[in-house]
């Protein structure tokens, strides 16, 4: 007997990338896709297992133990995730910063690795060297936490591998960092720092990455002050607690680096928002009207 | 890469926004997954206050519920079904344990966040229900997605925990 509905979406998710990964998969036969979601977390580990700040063996624990006194070699990924923090450094001028390690140490929000030095307080991304063979090194002693930008690349790696399994229509989405692949109109809710009120904000998006930041993520209190996980790089201060920022874009990696930046200062990220063709839908109770304002690639 | 911020007005009647869930696999769907070709046998347990306690000394987590829903594979591993309850969600998962005890694999069976700390009161689910149905959201006609501030997967990571501590206390220990 012919069928004529397509197969079901699968839908499956797992702890991973410290939050809650779901990856689903339409169109494609039960077991064919139970496969391609296996691979698509496989892929997803591994950039957990190498870019996780406490994990003792990860290449970011190898690197922050000991790249300041001689180059360490890393997996490539590690590298390209580097090379992506290097550049999203550069184009905002520091306002992302993958050297904050020791800031989020200090305010109690990482955990102090096991490290023979001390960050020294002056640094910046700067400091960090990426050499040929894809070795790190450290010109000061820092600590580097790939916590803005890891997620999103690992997600990026997943949709690689649902493609590589001949998935062509799918969403994964690591904690609001996701993407979107096929032709199919996806919604998703955004969960502001500040409840709305009165509307519900549903981003409706086709094939893309998008990626949601809020200051109050992980906030908690140091030396008198709100402090976050995401942190003005230049300032090393925390970000507002009460702004959301959405970022859409064409990977995830570049829309997740890009949350921090537009979060940290709107008005200078967007030129860099521009040079990757990203929107950034900015919530905060204090904007008129709606609360909710639009930069960047504006169509 | 197309895109649109949709505002959707809420009932003025809804006391909070409408709640994200998601259900991915059903108890029966899991053991299939994890356990294919494998008889489970249904063995739950009560724990006592002696074994609540040890639990709660060994893995530094709190027991909130003493039933224990443990399967038994006939190769010696087990099935475990749990539940933990953040600040904002509210989630079901499975473990599989080998014959040793070791973590085989971990599933996600069902997820339900939303705003506020109202996950806590008992008729969360009823008005997860209730708000889900009559909501005038109409899109696909459900919310598959949520992005914003990043859950933690802490509470998962402290059931396993829990889990590992009660496998190693109770269901490893000899009968006595």
């Amino acid at each position: 007997m012919l069928s004529c509905s397509p197969p079901p979406s699968i839908e499956r998710a797992r702890p991973l990338l410290g939050t809650v990964v779901a990856v689903r998969v339409r169109g494609a036969a039960p077991r064919a896709a139970a496969r391609a979601i296996d691979r698509a977390f496989a892929a997803m580990s591994e950039i957990h297992r190498l870019m996780s700040f406490h994990e003792h063996a990860s290449d970011i624990s190898r690197v922050n133990r000991g790249a300041a006194r001689a180059p360490v070699a890393v997996h490539p990924h590690t590298f390209r995730v580097l090379a992506w923090a290097a550049r999203m450094a550069q184009l905002s001028q520091g306002l992302f910063d993958a050297s904050i390690g020791g800031t989020l140490v200090e305010w109690g929000l990482l955990a102090s690795p096991n490290a023979d030095a001390l960050p020294d307080p002056q640094v910046s991304f700067r400091d960090i060297e990426l050499r040929r063979g894809s070795k790190v090194f450290f010109r000061r002693p820092l600590w580097i936490d790939l916590g803005g930008i890891a997620k999103g690349y690992a997600v990026d790696r997943a949709v690689a591998a649902l493609h590589a399994s001949g998935i062509g229509s799918a969403c994964v989405n690591a904690g609001g960092d996701l993407r979107i692949v096929g032709s199919e109109a996806e919604h998703v809710v955004i969960r502001t720092a500040e409840p709305p009120a009165g509307f519900l904000p549903v981003l409706e998006l086709r094939t893309g990455a998008l990626a949601s930041s809020c200051g109050a993520s992980s906030s908690r209190f140091h030396a008198g002050e709100w402090v976050s996980c995401h942190v003005n790089g230049r300032a090393r201060r925390a970000l507002d607690a009460r702004t959301t920022v959405s970022v859409l874009a064409g990977r995830c990696v570049i829309a997740d680096a890009l949350t921090k930046i537009v979060l940290a200062d709107e008005a200078r990220a967007i030129p860099v928002l521009r040079r990757f063709r990203a929107v950034a839908h900015v919530h905060h109770p204090a904007y008129s009207g709606s609360g909710w304002r639009t930069v960047g690639a504006l169509q | 890469m197309k895109a649109r911020l949709l505002l959707i007005p809420l009932s003025p009647f809804a006391l909070v926004a409408p709640a994200y869930a998601v259900t991915y696999l059903t108890v029966e769907q899991a053991q299939t997954l994890m356990f294919e070709g494998h008889v489970l046998t249904r063995d739950f347990r009560t724990l006592t206050a002696a074994q609540t306690q040890a639990i709660e000394s060994d893995s530094g987590v709190k027991v909130t519920n003493p039933q224990l829903s443990a399967w038994r594979d006939d190769a010696g591993g087990w099935f475990l079904l749990d539940q933990v309850i953040g600040k904002h969600e509210f989630i079901n998962y499975a473990l599989a344990l080998d014959a040793n005890g070791v973590v085989r694999q971990l599933e996600v069976l069902d997820y339900h966040e939303s705003y506020g700390g109202e996950v806590h009161l008992p008729a969360w689910r009823r008005q997860f229900v209730d708000k889900h149905h009559g909501s005038p959201l109409q899109l696909n006609g459900d919310i598959k997605n949520i992005s914003g501030a990043t859950l933690s997967c802490g509470h998962i990571t402290d059931g396993v925990r829990r889990l590992l501590a009660t496998y190693a206390l109770v269901l490893a220990a000899p009968e006595h």
